[in-house]
């Protein structure tokens, strides 16, 4: 086996001269390494810009959002791309009511909330009742009215229960024809931009909420609401306003909140919005008891009288409250329905 | 060894070559920069408090440099903006350290701006920090009876406090924190200041 | 290599170890070569980079002072939308309409008076008194953006050519250099445009006097505990990470030193100080910040994207389940009394590390863990964002004290 030493002695002792070499040789040199060193730096660019080497981590990532837009709800259009035409205008104006509902249709609140409260991020969050999903399923039958209703006439129902018309300076929802309801549909259809008509879209709605084994209870919901409702809402369930009397936090009963004929002041639609809205940002934080418990307690307060009620609660309620309301029911001695004083 | 002359040239020139490159064309540049607006030559108590910092080694363990945001969270660590030559016009030789030991110090007097603060701390860092591993600078300061008009007496716990008399802060601790209290590089920069500009090289606003 | 091979070489006296001449293996030259290139590409790669950090710095101080193309406009949107609604119909029994406004159609002295200081108190807008608070904006726009705002508020909202110019701005500032808010429309009407009557009477503002220890503690400290003036500042404005005091909510900083005595938010200077306050002291404390208002000194320092800020702020980015910060924090940063504590002109170090410590587990001391779920769902960059955009907005109006709070000051000396 010959190792290094073994060379080294083959021109015993002296240096060798070093041989001139030859030109032609150390141009070839030359060349060689000169196109080799291009080819590898060619190559070394190619694999960088193709990201087999480093910036790796960006792929998966890439990767990973592509994958979750794919399974994701739908996207209504940004809100810079509202167009600047006429019908830009009547979006805008659409948008304003359903985000200060007070102020931009004031004729007609009775109470201090707003669309917004209910129908996170402008109408636009999944599984917060969204627009674009409500828009492309109307008109359709109700049974809450028992006939084919056309969006205005949903409006009609949101301001006469959930805005609690009764209360508002003209008595009752906007009349026919009002361009309240015009720019309201027209901020839900540019919502839907690019939604398929007729379709039952995902997030539509508030997800429903599988009723637990022990039922709900008005009692163990007021700890909940304590632990996790009361720094935003107030402990007194009153909502809570910034220094110049806006409201930031809604009130969730009495004379400021939706009246007993509103979706919300069921058990099952407050327990399933709570679920999968509240608190803000924590999605899913409370379980599904806690939910029930605290929808409970909550629309176990009482609210503006139901403006179905021509006679008395208990008749109203058998007409109207077959679900899970507490309505007609008498809690801790005192009948629950009556109505709030100037409602 | 044959051949000297022409290795010695070679050696020669690219070590001139460096030199240029990394010497005096920064030099150069950086002479011409002026300060950032709003930085104050150091006054002369200032200038004696540099000297304290010097003497105790401060800059061994405490870097005078925040990075770029790309380079390290210097910005919400609350060290401040990345620095900029100009910030160092007043400061020959420039302290800005290699170690981070200790928190970088730039901004310090933006940042901790309190005299009685640092007296405190300076004198003993785990009356504040129990965790902190910064050597405490006691002879910096002299234990009295009672404080005469015009001491400085330095606020203590009780654990840490001496059992008679109060601590008093000897001139060269106020030198000091004179000094600490002056570096401030909070003002804006210009958008032409001489920079480093990170690993930023996409030029996308991030 | 074996111990054969090695017995087979005897020591030979006469023979110099020499090396023979050999080229160097071209892997060699093609790895140097590759890499050279390499060099001179990253040469040129950086120093585009630092062109174009230069211009992205540029263009970043023209939009943060304004001077964009449709600027009023813009500066409109960014400055009063969140109150005054985009379409300048404000919000019901809370903020003034712009639309249809004697103050919009009033002399040009008007709406830069305003702007100037801002209104504490009564007003009548048409037919409807209001009582709230406008913030000054004297600190975070300059005479040029105010001159902006104002002619394009002037003309869209009262039909008024552009009158304001920014030497006017500069003379108004001049006119009532010192002075805080004005006290309704009252003393508007009656000191800059008397065409405004009538006005809603102003009731004079009771002043609640600080009680002598807690003035002290402010600005003296104590044996135990130095003095909060010392680090946030003589009217508590704070600088860089140290927090802007003026103007939070009174319960919310007695809650604060609250838990930094019991450690349940961790900083060691605030630990020393609160452990040598009172449950009495920290209440007063609160109090005395409170009522306090003070221009802005923060400006946007951390390279955020003040767009993606004010998105962020306004709308959140409920993809990533982030509600506005808004929605919770008032409608225009001004916070909600007693927990959601105020963040505009609040400094960006302070607002970036809070957010950065409570997304790592640092801070976790707020209500049904709020801010951790949420901070940890934002992006280094979007900490930074959000920090500069409210680093941006006017501060907030100091609340003036109830009856109540006055008559117990008083009752209380």
């Amino acid at each position: 086996m010959p190792t290094p030493h073994d060379k080294q002695r083959q021109p015993e002792g002296a240096p060798p001269a070093t041989a001139p070499r030859s030109h032609g040789r150390t141009a070839r040199t030359a060349i060689l390494a000169l196109a080799g060193g291009g080819v590898l730096f060619v190559i070394g660019m190619a694999a960088f810009e193709t990201g087999l080497l480093g910036d790796g981590g960006d792929d998966t990532n890439r990767r990973e959002t592509a994958a979750k837009q794919s399974d994701a709800a739908f996207q209504p259009p940004a809100l810079g791309a509202i167009p600047d035409d006429e019908n830009g205008a009547a979006i805008r104006r659409g948008m304003a009511i359903f985000l200060n509902t007070k102020t931009n249709a004031g004729d007609f609140v009775g109470n201090d909330l707003a669309c917004v409260n209910c129908h996170l991020d402008a109408g636009r969050k999944p599984g917060s009742a969204p627009m674009w999903a409500a828009w492309v399923v109307y008109p359709k039958y109700r049974s809450k009215n028992g006939k084919i209703n056309t969006m205005e006439d949903r409006l009609k129902g949101c301001f006469t229960y959930s805005m609690n018309g009764q209360g508002s300076p003209s008595g009752g929802p906007p009349p026919v024809g009002s361009d309240v309801y015009r720019d309201l549909e027209i901020y839900f259809r540019w919502l839907a931009t690019g939604a398929p008509t007729g379709e039952k879209m995902k997030g539509a709605g508030y997800p429903k909420l599988k009723k637990t084994d022990i039922g709900y209870d008005p009692a163990r919901g007021a700890k909940v609401f304590e632990q996790n409702c009361a720094s935003c809402h107030g402990a007194d369930g009153q909502g809570q306003r910034d220094i110049n009397g806006r409201i930031v936090f809604p009130p969730l009963w009495g004379s400021g909140s939706y009246n007993w004929g509103a979706g919300m002041a069921r058990v099952n639609t407050a327990a399933a919005f709570i679920k999968e809205n509240m608190p803000l940002g924590q999605e899913n934080r409370l379980t599904d008891q806690q939910a029930w418990d605290v929808a409970a307690f909550i629309d176990s307060h009482e609210r503006p009288r139901d403006p179905r009620q021509t006679g008395s609660v208990e008749a109203t309620a058998k007409a109207h409250h077959g679900g899970e309301s507490y309505y007609g029911k008498t809690l801790n001695g005192r009948l629950l329905g009556t109505g709030t004083s100037g409602s | 060894m044959n051949r000297i002359a022409p290795l010695s040239i070679l050696a020669l020139g690219i070590l001139a070559f460096a030199t240029l490159l990394l010497v005096i064309v920064p030099g150069i540049q950086i002479n011409t920069e002026p300060p950032t607006p709003g930085l104050k030559p150091y006054t002369a108590q200032q200038l004696r408090g540099r000297q304290v910092y010097i003497a105790n080694g401060c800059v061994y363990c405490h870097s005078q440099q925040p990075r770029s945001a790309d380079q390290a969270p210097d910005d919400i660590r609350g060290w401040g903006r990345a620095a900029v030559a100009s910030d160092y016009v007043f400061d020959r030789p420039h302290l800005l350290g290699t170690m981070r030991t200790g928190p970088d110090l730039l901004n310090i007097g933006a940042r901790l701006p309190s005299r009685e603060w640092q007296l405190t701390h300076l004198y003993q860092p785990r009356a504040i920090s129990d965790w902190s591993i910064m050597p405490a600078y006691p002879f910096l300061f002299e234990v009295k009876d009672k404080a005469a008009p015009g001491d400085v007496v330095v606020s203590v716990p009780k654990e840490y406090a001496p059992r008679h008399g109060v601590v008093v802060a000897k001139p060269a601790a106020l030198d000091l924190v004179a000094y600490l209290q002056s570096l401030d590089r909070t003002m804006p920069v210009p958008a032409k200041a001489i920079r480093d500009d990170g690993y930023d090289n996409d030029g996308v606003g991030k | 290599m074996t111990r054969q091979a090695r017995d087979n070489r005897a020591p030979e006296e006469t023979f110099e170890p020499y090396e023979e001449h050999r080229g160097i293996p071209l892997p060699v030259l093609w790895i140097a070569i590759a890499l050279a290139l390499w060099g001179v590409v990253m040469l040129f790669q950086s120093h585009s980079a630092a062109d174009s950090g230069i211009t992205r710095r540029a263009s970043q101080l023209s939009t943060q002072t304004g001077q964009t193309a449709d600027a009023g406009a813009a500066l409109f949107v960014a400055n009063c939308s969140t109150c005054h609604q985009p379409e300048g119909t404000g919000i019901s029994a809370a903020i003034p309409p712009l639309a249809g406004s004697p103050f919009t159609a009033a002399r040009p002295e008007v709406v830069t008076q305003i702007l100037l200081h801002g209104i504490n108190g009564p007003i009548r807008v048409g037919d409807r008194d209001f009582n709230g608070h406008m913030p000054s904006f004297a600190s975070v726009l300059s005479n040029e953006e105010i001159a902006r705002i104002g002619n394009y508020v002037r003309k869209r909202f009262g039909g008024q050519p552009p009158e304001l110019t920014p030497q006017l701005v500069a003379r108004e500032r001049e006119r009532f250099a010192d002075r805080g808010p004005w006290a309704g429309g009252a003393e508007i009407a009656g000191t800059v445009d008397a065409s405004l009557a009538p006005q809603p009477p102003t009731v004079p503002a009771r002043i609640v006097p600080t009680d002598a220890a807690t003035r002290h503690l402010v600005n003296d400290g104590r044996g135990d505990a130095w003095a909060c003036a010392s680090c946030h500042g003589a009217q508590g404005q704070g600088n860089e990470d140290v927090p802007r005091l003026a103007g939070l909510p009174a319960a919310y900083i007695a809650k604060q030193l609250g838990d930094f005595s019991s450690g349940r938010r961790d900083n060691d200077s605030m630990r020393v100080v609160a452990r040598a306050l009172s449950k009495r002291e920290m209440a007063a404390l609160g109090r005395y910040y409170e009522r306090l208002s003070v221009p802005s000194t923060a400006r946007p320092s951390l390279g955020g994207d003040l767009a993606r800020g004010e998105k962020l702020a306004l709308e959140g980015d409920w993809e990533n389940k982030v509600p506005a910060c808004f929605s919770c924090h008032g409608p225009s940063g001004f916070g909600v009394a007693p927990t959601f504590p105020s963040l505009s002109a609040q400094h960006p170090s302070y607002t970036a590390r809070q957010l950065a410590d409570w997304a790592g587990g640092v801070r976790s001391n707020s209500p049904v863990q709020m801010m951790e779920k949420i901070s940890g769902r934002l992006s280094a960059e979007d900490r930074r964002a959000i920090a500069d955009y409210l680093a941006t907005l006017p501060p907030v109006p100091a609340r003036k004290p109830t009856p109540e709070e006055a008559s117990n000051a008083n009752t209380a000396r």
